[in-house]
C-alpha cells in the first residue's frame, strides 16, 4: 500500500517520508532519470567546432561560457520539454531574454540536474520507504515539478482544463493506450508532489 | 476592490524618471504547478508568510500573472533565475 509524504521527526531529526512499492520507485526514477538526461546530456553531442572547443565542451567547467552559449544558438529547434524548463525569462526584451540565458542557463541545468540524480538516489534504496531530510525533500519537490512540466508539455497541457477534458477523452480509450498511462503517471506524480508539499508547507 | 472614487491629489515629480526606476519579477499562470507548491516557493524564496504567499499565488492562478517581488534589475534577474530553478514561469521587467 502506496503512501505519500509525511513529517516526522522535528528540528534536525526532521524527515518526510513515503512508501511507494518496487514498481512505483522504478517508474518515478526512470522518468527522473530521463528528464535529467534532457537536461545534461550523457553524451555532449560533437559542437562542430575546433577540437579545443569540444573539449571544453565536455569539461564540467560550471560555467555556461562553453556549452551553455553554443546551446542557446538552437534555441528555435529545442525541444519543447526543454524549453518549458528554461523559459524566456523576458517577454518584452528579447536581448535581454538571450543575455539572460547565456547566463543563467549552465547553471540552471546543473542545479535541476543535481536535484533529479538525488531523487533518483533516494529511490533506489532498498526498501519501500522513501526517507529524506530538509535538503532532500526540497530536492525531491523540485525534481517532481520538472518531470510533471515535461509531462505536461508532452500532454500538450496548456490552460488549467486541458487535463479535465484530456482525462474525459481518455476515459473512453482502452487501458493499455499510451495516453492512458500516460495520465495515470502525472495523476500519481501529482499526488506524490501534492503530499511532499503539504508536509513541507505543514513544516 | 474598493470602488469610492479616488480624490487623492497625484504629485507627479519632474524631470527624468530616476535611473533606480524599480523593476519587477512576474510570476506567470500554468497549469502543472500546484497551488500548494506555489504557496510554498513563495515562502521558501521571498521569506513571505503564509497568507501573503497564498494571497499571490491566488492572483496568478485568478489572474494568469502576479507581481511577486520588485527592486533593481540586477536583483529581479536573480528572482527570476531562482524561480526558474523551482520551475515556475517567471521574467523580470522594468515596473510599468
Amino acid at each position: 500500500m502506496s503512501r505519500g509524504f509525511k513529517r516526522s521527526g522535528r528540528g534536525a531529526e526532521r524527515r518526510f517520508v513515503a512508501t511507494l512499492d518496487p514498481l512505483e520507485r522504478q517508474i518515478v526514477a526512470s522518468v527522473m532519470e530521463q528528464v535529467h538526461d534532457l537536461l545534461e546530456p550523457p553524451d555532449r553531442p560533437d559542437t562542430g567546432d575546433s577540437v579545443f572547443d569540444d573539449l571544453v565542451a565536455g569539461l564540467d567547467l560550471g560555467s555556461t561560457e562553453g556549452a551553455g552559449a553554443a546551446e542557446v544558438e538552437d534555441l528555435a529547434d529545442r525541444d519543447p520539454a526543454l524549453t518549458r524548463l528554461l523559459p524566456s525569462a523576458n517577454r518584452e526584451d528579447e536581448a535581454a531574454a538571450t543575455e539572460f540565458r547565456r547566463l543563467t542557463e549552465g547553471g540552471l541545468r546543473h542545479r535541476k540536474a543535481l536535484a533529479l540524480a538525488a531523487s533518483v538516489a533516494a529511490l533506489r534504496g532498498d526498501t519501500d520507504r522513501v526517507v529524506l531530510d530538509e535538503a532532500g525533500a526540497r530536492a525531491f519537490l523540485t525534481a517532481l515539478t520538472d518531470v510533471r512540466l515535461v509531462l505536461g508539455e508532452r500532454l500538450d497541457l496548456r490552460t488549467d482544463e486541458d487535463l479535465e477534458l484530456l482525462e474525459q477523452a481518455a476515459s473512453s480509450l482502452d487501458d493499455d493506450e499510451p495516453l492512458v498511462h500516460a495520465i495515470a503517471l502525472y495523476d500519481f506524480l501529482t499526488w506524490l508532489q501534492e503530499s511532499l508539499a503539504g508536509a513541507l508547507l505543514r513544516g | 476592490m474598493s470602488l469610492a472614487p479616488v480624490t487623492e491629489e497625484v504629485v507627479v515629480p519632474e524631470g527624468d524618471v530616476a535611473p533606480d526606476t524599480p523593476w519587477v519579477t512576474i510570476v506567470w499562470n500554468d497549469p502543472v504547478n500546484l497551488m500548494s507548491y506555489v504557496t510554498y516557493v513563495l515562502q521558501q524564496q521571498f521569506g513571505y508568510g503564509r497568507a501573503k504567499a497564498e494571497k499571490l499565488m491566488m492572483q496568478v492562478h485568478s489572474e494568469g500573472r502576479a507581481v511577486v517581488s520588485n527592486g533593481p534589475r540586477e536583483a529581479m534577474e536573480a528572482d527570476t533565475e531562482a524561480l526558474h530553478g523551482w520551475g515556475l514561469w517567471a521574467t523580470f521587467q522594468k515596473d510599468s
